[in-house]
């Protein structure tokens, strides 16, 4: 999994980390029993990301229902956050 | 029609395969909308300028600001307090004196944006804030007008572009609201973001290369890397789905 910039700062600087899971929802959740401060960075509430956190599976949106995407062994996930300035 | 003046002026561009005199005049033809006169919005204006767009539609409310020169390069010490706008048409003027600008003092609005907007060939989103990025959206979407996004933070920054009908539009990425907050930047990512949206622009005005559509651009200038990230047209989305619902 590809840690956003914002988000390194809670995986001591780490830019890839390895999860495991069948789904998007279950890398998460082992990125975060490792990291445990990036819960809050990531979401709103149980199995809810925040509206800024965007998921790409092997450089594909995820987008609806991502936590529920499905996963395999090699495959890449980006976390993103959307941006806003100009 | 270009003029030997513009002949000359052009000529280095002209000689690109693609553009040639033709393309060229199409740029002379072309409106371009740039909402926002700030750090996008900067560059963004001066390359459109320099690569002779016939006429510049420039819209943006604000003043200039002490702490907006940092990336606002269109803006300089002695335009602090002035209208953005009219700071903006005083350089390109002075870089392009042969060009239309069209310079708004205006908010951006769900109720004005299509008054904003008529009568240009294009979109281009130079705004700092996602609420207004929709707006623009969901109006070049109903009247079919490309719409070249992009936005920034820190070193970071991304672009795609969207043709209404065709490729996913912005609102296709929507999740929900988001807290507007006062962003950090460094003024080479939105010159760095800017430039990419204006080579998308004018490829489109002429006709050539292929365009970032369906695809999001990610530029990390720590890292300095560009990642290209597949985005599809959301069946559901608010403004470009079918049926296209309401808010």
């Amino acid at each position: 999994m590809h840690i956003h910039t914002t988000h390194r700062q809670y995986t001591n600087g780490l830019e890839v980390v390895d999860v495991k899971g069948n789904t998007v929802g279950d890398c998460l959740n082992h990125l975060v029993q490792q990291f445990p401060a990036l819960e809050k960075a990531l979401f709103a509430k149980k199995d809810k990301l925040h509206n800024t956190v965007e998921i790409f599976v092997n450089h594909a949106t995820a987008y609806p229902n991502e936590l529920v995407k499905p996963v395999n062994e090699g495959d890449e996930i980006h976390l993103l956050v959307m941006l806003a300035g100009g | 029609m270009l003029t030997p003046n513009e002949r000359e002026r052009y000529d280095r561009q002209i000689m690109i395969q693609g553009i040639g005199v033709e393309g060229q005049e199409k740029l002379k033809r072309s409106r371009v909308l740039v909402a926002g006169a700030g750090g996008l919005g900067s560059p963004i204006a001066i390359y459109l300028a320099a690569a002779g767009v016939g006429t510049i539609r420039l819209i943006d409310h604000d003043q200039v600001t002490l702490s907006n020169l940092n990336r606002q390069i269109l803006h300089w010490e002695e335009d602090i307090g002035r209208k953005k706008v009219d700071s903006a048409v005083i350089k390109l003027t002075r870089l392009n004196s042969g060009m239309t600008l069209e310079a708004m003092a205006e908010t951006i609005t769900e109720e004005n944006v299509s008054q904003l907007i008529e009568g240009c060939d294009v979109i281009v989103d130079a705004m700092d804030n996602l609420p207004t990025r929709y707006v623009l959206n969901r109006c070049a979407v109903e009247k079919r007008i490309p719409f070249f996004h992009g936005a920034v933070n820190g070193f970071e920054g991304r672009a795609m572009t969207i043709l209404p009908g065709k490729t996913a539009c912005l609102r296709c990425m929507y999740r929900g609201p988001v807290p507007q907050e006062k962003f950090p930047v460094i003024g080479v990512a939105p010159a760095m973001i800017g430039i990419i949206q204006v080579t998308e622009v004018i490829k489109y005005l002429v006709g050539i290369g292929q365009l970032l559509t369906n695809r999001l651009l990610i530029y990390d200038g720590l890292e300095l890397t560009f990642t290209e990230l597949t985005v599809h047209k959301n069946p559901d989305c608010e403004h470009c789905g079918s049926p296209r619902r309401k808010e």
